[in-house]
């Protein structure tokens, strides 16, 4: 075939495909919106939910995971267009690791030496640990479907941003039920959860992120 | 005059996804000789037909990945995001690596195809592993330049299905390049 035929073939087809950002609205919305619904409906929302939100030490919780959400979102987006890896930068996310960290380390140094083994366990480690990567499985799914309608050109990269992204807004959600309070906890076993996903996602995107 | 061309293929482009099909001919044939030029640059060991195999392999790519541009950012990186990905597709493809650095796509020259344009073995191969009707569609529309209305007159097919298997036919191609080049 003639590379002119082609082009007169390509250009007979009209059907046009949705921008990514609706596309993205259109994914990301409700699978967040249903994990929103799973945890009030088969955990619940704390009882004390409108008091810890007025909690700077609870409600870090939700901010640094909903900024991790939000930042990765927003470079899967610039990730999924071909020229994206070229402009995105990663250090943002570095950033919320590094606050995380450091309220890891304030929280350590805070609880006393005999109590830290105790909030760092903690009392739903294994609900937390189960249920953070269940209700990622949605908006990281939604976010794997945003990159393959784009062309992503660093599929590791944009696999990576996903699953920070899913997981990040999975953990928000799900601390909207979890009354752990203190940083040893949430920082460590939130943080695991999310790196968990976050390699999952990172690998099937090497693979399924190609075109 | 570099960045006329591309705000000329800017406005083409724009113009092309808001639904005019002229423009994006118009597009497409004004990026080929440029892309063809990046493509022989960076794969002179292809020979000519198989650096058309690749042109085509990232027309089809940009076909496709059309609505991957943001109208209000430049078109050239994201044209040659695309070249560039294709370009190292094709070859690992073919066993080899290669570096493509994309900043050398500035000083590249548009090649013509010449008096007697290379056929692209590639894509005829793939059109045949298409079902029946999808292969006589993109002949009929490619290779016999027979408009969308009446191609469907002669399939006894609507216009607006016609449109759609056609789109369905390209998105299958990609798909078939992409396994057969694995």
């Amino acid at each position: 075939m003639k590379t002119d035929d082609l082009i007169r073939a390509l250009a007979a087809d009209t059907v046009h495909q949705p921008q990514l950002r609706t596309t993205l609205i259109l994914g990301l919305v409700p699978s967040l919106a249903i994990a929103v619904l799973t945890v009030w409906v088969v955990l619940g929302f704390r009882a004390d939910l409108l008091t810890a939100l007025a909690t700077p030490i609870s409600v870090a919780r939700i901010v640094l995971t909903g900024v991790l959400g939000i930042a990765a979102t927003r470079l899967a987006l610039l990730l999924a267009r071909p020229e994206g890896s070229q402009i995105a930068r990663l250090w943002p996310l570095a950033v919320v690791a590094a606050a995380a960290l450091g309220l890891l380390l304030w929280a350590y140094v805070t609880t006393p030496a005999q109590a830290r083994q105790m909030a760092i366990v903690g009392k739903t480690m294994a609900t937390c640990l189960v249920t953070i990567p269940l209700l990622s499985v949605l908006p990281v799914a939604a976010l794997h479907y945003v990159l393959r309608q784009g062309a992503t050109t660093a599929p590791l990269r944009a696999g990576f941003v996903a699953g920070l992204a899913g997981s990040g807004f999975a953990a928000a959600i799900y601390a909207l039920h979890c009354t752990e309070d203190n940083p040893l906890f949430y920082v460590t076993w939130y943080g695991l959860a999310i790196v968990g996903v976050t390699l999952v996602s990172t690998l099937i995107g090497t693979r399924a992120l190609r075109w | 005059m570099m960045a006329d061309q591309g705000e000329v293929w800017g406005q083409l482009l724009m113009a092309a996804n808001a639904g005019d099909a002229r423009s994006y001919a118009r597009f497409l044939q004004a990026v080929t000789p440029v892309l063809r030029g990046i493509v022989r640059a960076k794969g002179v060991s292809l020979g000519p037909a198989g650096c058309e195999d690749v042109l085509q392999d990232v027309l089809l790519a940009i076909h496709l990945k059309r609505h991957t541009w943001k109208p209000d950012s430049p078109v050239r990186p994201w044209l040659y995001a695309i070249t560039r990905y294709k370009i190292i597709d094709a070859f690992r493809a073919r066993g080899r690596k290669i570096d493509v650095p994309i900043d050398d796509f500035a000083d590249v020259l548009a090649a013509d195809a010449g008096p007697d344009p290379t056929e692209a073995a590639d894509m005829a191969k793939m059109i045949a592993m298409l079902d029946g009707r999808s292969a006589t569609i993109i002949r009929k529309i490619g290779l016999e330049g027979v408009s969308v209305a009446q191609t469907g007159a002669e399939l006894t097919m609507s216009e607006g299905a016609v449109r759609v298997a056609l789109h369905r036919a390209l998105k299958t191609l990609a798909i078939l390049r992409e396994r057969h080049v694995k």
